[in-house]
């Protein structure tokens, strides 16, 4: 067995907390403003600042929600490996009350994203059919309940995690996995139905069983390809430089690989599926994404998130190197943007891509807050559940 | 690491109880599961079983031959119900044999040492329930002597197969998953013949293992190359683990049939195949551990697990039904939404809640520890899941095809007593197999199981006081 000494290991995030949390701040304040004056000035308009704001909010929530779905599953299955590597996820799944804030804009700007508010729905017979699930009330109340389902279990692993910091209770990791189990159900529904409301409600004749699933592939990929740049980050700032080792880095390479090849699996069925029926309400979906300057964007989306990461992660060398690792994390998380992007936008812009540079600004002021609140808790505790009784194993594992 | 000593009485609640009990060492798991296969002769039950399936196998070879001399006709299937129990007892069966491979493949990927015990076992009946699963394709097609017809093989007709339709893509899928399995299964058992061919005591015997173990000596340099193919093949195999099933459930979802055409389908069936392939396993390996003394192998550990993946897939099953429920509604589409209210409520309706009930609701009592660890309830509640899942797939492919989008072309599908024996039947090949391996190969992965025990842990000895902090 190696012998890890771990004594004179930096643990704290507290002195950077702070500034980075500054920056970040900096950074979406002025992604604040250059939107506002994107909008009123410029000519760019409430209805497409929210449907940007839609875009990158969607971004955000799915990286959220892949965070807190890794907290979950790995008490659910009592993984030993990523005890060094939760503590960063527990921390992120805690930006839920952040986002429910940000979920505000949504609420404000309904009229503009769904159409299913508009009046003459009723006239719609299909649509008329929905709005017993689609209205503005019962939309509303389902969000209180998503946020308060994920902030809820997001608080109970983050306080429970770190009260065990202080105390080293066992009973705290055994309380987290008795209720990791039931959490996992009620993430499966709020997320699916989450999905359906924020993004397949876009286009509210449209319909596929599978969404829900694939905004789940999307959004822990995502999230673990942050994992590998938070701790790429913090190895360079000298942090958790005995604890994380290269075959951490090794393992979050291989879910990344192993979740992109999920992601692909679920796009598939949903694409082949719609394509090989050939019913018109199925395809009109797709048809929007393979008309006009849509089309290489789709056509990006099956290469560029699929076929080029799959090639990227295949073999075992860029996964233990953290800066290699980095780069192909950082490539993930763009297309998992795109991806984002394209299952929002062409239903607004049916006719082909019309980027706006409000697009970037919102993911500033989003991402910008986003960061800086993540940054200022992880400050607040230490960088690993320093006293979680597997952590021995985690700290001694080795890829065989 | 995460291995506890065996000496250990108390179940540690964070490392969990040791994998291997009962104060085995490496020489007494050889013994236990050697001696099930060199024991003179076997347990009294193993005869009557025998004698009982080989029955059933007869009367399924009967019923092949009484369909190929009469022809399809014998079967229930009519229009508008062309599908009957073949396609039922076939994704039923194929169902059943992904427990095999997930367990020595993904299983393995993530490091789960508590496979060990139960891998080979669960990988023999996999291969058996495709057997089972493979009778049908090849005798539904009505004029068997065309069925050679599903292989792409080039002749002087120049006549090829449908690439289009997903029935030959199910020759791919499923010939490729037989193929790798085996393959696994086989490559896994090389060093554990080896081991009976060294013990073997009678010359037949000796020749016959020594044969199957292809010269397996146990050195160094062989045991490395067998590891990073069994890597290999774990990590090729595990693909196959979601293809198979995604295939088979795309033999409904490509038509445009309401209740078969919708995208979640392949997620579903793959969850839904792991759930009743675990059933099998656990409902197997509940009464061989019994009666071969392999209690303290295959755990009570073991078994909790396995109920707990159980209760994972069903639950995924659940989401599934739920979401093809919700979906339904939602589309606004009528037929849609007349085909679900018809499968709750319609003729039948007896099927659709046996399915919901045996698949949602019972596992749902595995969410306490006391079930999961109850031999009777496990017996039970794996008896019930296979019930459940056969119903499943009953309810879709029945319920669909009766209510066709035309009222007048409705029907009623019932099969005939050939169709029940048929399916009867392949039970008896399947327990037949089954039991000839019980007989003759190591149920156990005895190289792989000594693997996960503390003694093969290098600093076993050093970290014996360490492992208690």
């Amino acid at each position: 067995m190696r012998i890890i000494d771990t004594s004179q290991e930096n643990r704290s995030f507290s002195d950077l907390a702070p500034n980075v949390a500054r920056n970040a701040l900096f950074v979406s304040v002025f992604g604040i403003l250059a939107s506002l004056i994107l909008t009123f000035m410029l000519g760019g308009g409430l209805e497409r600042f929210f449907q940007s704001y839609l875009v990158n909010f969607g971004y955000f929530l799915s990286l959220t929600l892949g965070a807190l779905f890794f907290v979950i599953i790995q008490h659910v299955v009592r993984a030993s490996w990523s005890v060094v590597v939760r503590r960063v996820a527990e921390v992120l799944s805690s930006n839920f009350l952040l986002m429910a804030i940000l979920f505000l804009p949504v609420i404000a700007g309904m009229d503009h994203l769904f159409h299913w508010l508009d009046p003459h729905a009723v006239d719609d017979e299909i649509l008329a059919g929905k709005l017993g699930y689609l209205n503005r009330t019962f939309f509303i109340l389902r969000w209180v309940l998503y946020f308060g389902i994920w902030a809820g279990l997001a608080r109970f692993f983050y306080t429970n995690s770190v009260k065990q910091d202080e105390t080293g209770d066992i009973k705290l990791t055994l309380r987290m996995e008795k209720f990791s189990p039931l959490s996992v159900i009620l993430f499966a529904f709020s997320l699916t139905f989450a999905s359906f409301d924020l993004l397949m409600s876009i286009n509210p004749h449209w319909y596929s069983t599978i969404f829900g699933v694939y905004y789940f592939a999307g959004s822990v990929l995502g999230s673990f390809a942050m994992f590998a740049l938070i701790f790429h980050y913090l190895h360079k700032k000298g942090r958790l430089l005995q604890s994380v080792t290269l075959e951490h880095f090794h393992d979050i390479g291989k879910l990344m690989f192993a979740f992109t090849v999920f992601w692909a699996y679920i796009g598939f069925s949903q694409y082949m599926l719609y394509w090989y029926g050939n019913i018109p309400e199925e395809t009109v979906w797709f048809l929007h994404r393979q008309t006009g300057s849509w089309t290489p964007v789709t056509w990006f989306i099956l290469f560029g998130h699929f076929v080029v990461p799959f090639l990227g992660l295949l073999s075992r060398i860029p996964k233990r190197r953290s800066a290699l690792l980095r780069f192909i994390a950082l490539y993930v998380l763009a297309v998992h943007w795109i991806d984002i992007y394209w299952i929002a936008m062409p239903e607004w812009f049916n006719n082909g891509v019309s980027f706006h540079l409000l697009d970037l600004t919102l993911f500033l002021a989003i991402g910008g807050l986003w960061i800086s609140v993540a940054a200022r808790r992880l400050g607040r505790a230490s960088l690993v559940p320093s006293k979680d009784p597997r952590l021995s194993d985690s700290l001694a594992f080795e890829n065989s | 690491m995460g291995i506890a000593t065996a000496s250990q009485v108390e179940p540690d609640p964070i490392r969990g109880e040791p994998l291997v009990q009962g104060g085995h060492d490496f020489a007494s798991v050889t013994d236990a599961v050697c001696g099930v296969i060199e024991a003179k002769r076997p347990p009294l039950i193993w005869f009557i079983s025998i004698a009982i399936s080989s029955i059933m196998t007869l009367v399924l070879f009967a019923m092949i031959v009484y369909l190929f001399w009469t022809g399809i006709g014998v079967w229930g299937v009519n229009v508008p119900v062309g599908w009957g129990f073949a396609i039922v007892n076939f994704v039923f069966w194929v169902g059943i044999g992904h427990a095999g491979t997930l367990i020595s493949a993904i299983l393995f990927l993530f490091r789960q040492q508590w496979r060990t015990a139960i891998n080979r076992f669960a990988e023999a009946m996999t291969i058996f329930a495709v057997i089972c699963a493979l009778v049908f394709p090849g005798i539904h097609v009505g004029r068997v002597w065309f069925a050679w017809w599903m292989f792409p093989i080039p002749y002087q007709q120049g006549v090829w197969p449908q690439f289009r339709s997903p029935l030959l893509w199910d020759v791919f899928a499923v010939g490729t998953y037989f193929m790798v399995s085996s393959i696994f299964w086989y490559m896994g058992m090389i060093p554990d013949l080896a081991t009976i061919r060294d013990r073997a005591t009678g010359t037949t015997r000796r020749f016959v293992y020594g044969l199957l173990s292809l010269g397996w000596r146990g050195s160094n340099r062989q045991w490395h190359r067998y590891e990073r193919a069994y890597l290999l093949l774990a990590a090729l195999a595990t693909p196959l683990v979601l293809s198979v099933h995604s295939v088979v459930s795309f033999d409904f979802a490509v038509s445009q049939v309401p209740g078969w055409h919708t995208t979640i389908l392949p997620p579903y069936f793959v969850a839904g195949a792991i759930f009743s392939g675990f059933a099998m396993v656990v409902f197997l390996a509940v009464p061989a551990r019994q009666l071969y003394g392999l209690k303290s192998i295959i755990t009570m550990r073991h078994i909790e697990s396995m109920n707990k993946i159980m209760l994972a897939t069903g639950s995924m099953v659940g989401y599934a039904y739920a979401i093809e429920f919700f979906m339904a509604w939602y589309s606004g589409n009528i037929y849609e939404q007349f085909t679900f209210q018809n499968r709750a409520f319609g003729e039948y309706w007896w099927a659709y809640w046996t399915m919901a009930s045996c698949n949602v609701i019972v596992p749902q009592i595995y969410w306490f520890k006391k079930a999961r660890r109850s031999l009777v309830v496990t017996m039970i509640v794996a008896f019930l899941i296979n019930v459940g899942m056969w119903f499943e797939r009953f309810v879709i492919v029945v319920t669909s095809l009766s209510r066709d989008f035309l009222p007048s072309s409705w029907g009623f599908y019932w099969p005939t007593w050939v169709d029940i024996l048929t399916f009867a039947g392949t039970f008896g090949l399947f327990f037949t197999l089954f039991l000839l391996f019980l007989r003759f190969l190591p149920m156990v992965a005895m190289a792989e199981l000594k693997n996960v025990m503390p003694a093969a842990h290098p600093v076993h000895h050093l970290s014996g006081e360490k492992e208690g902090h």
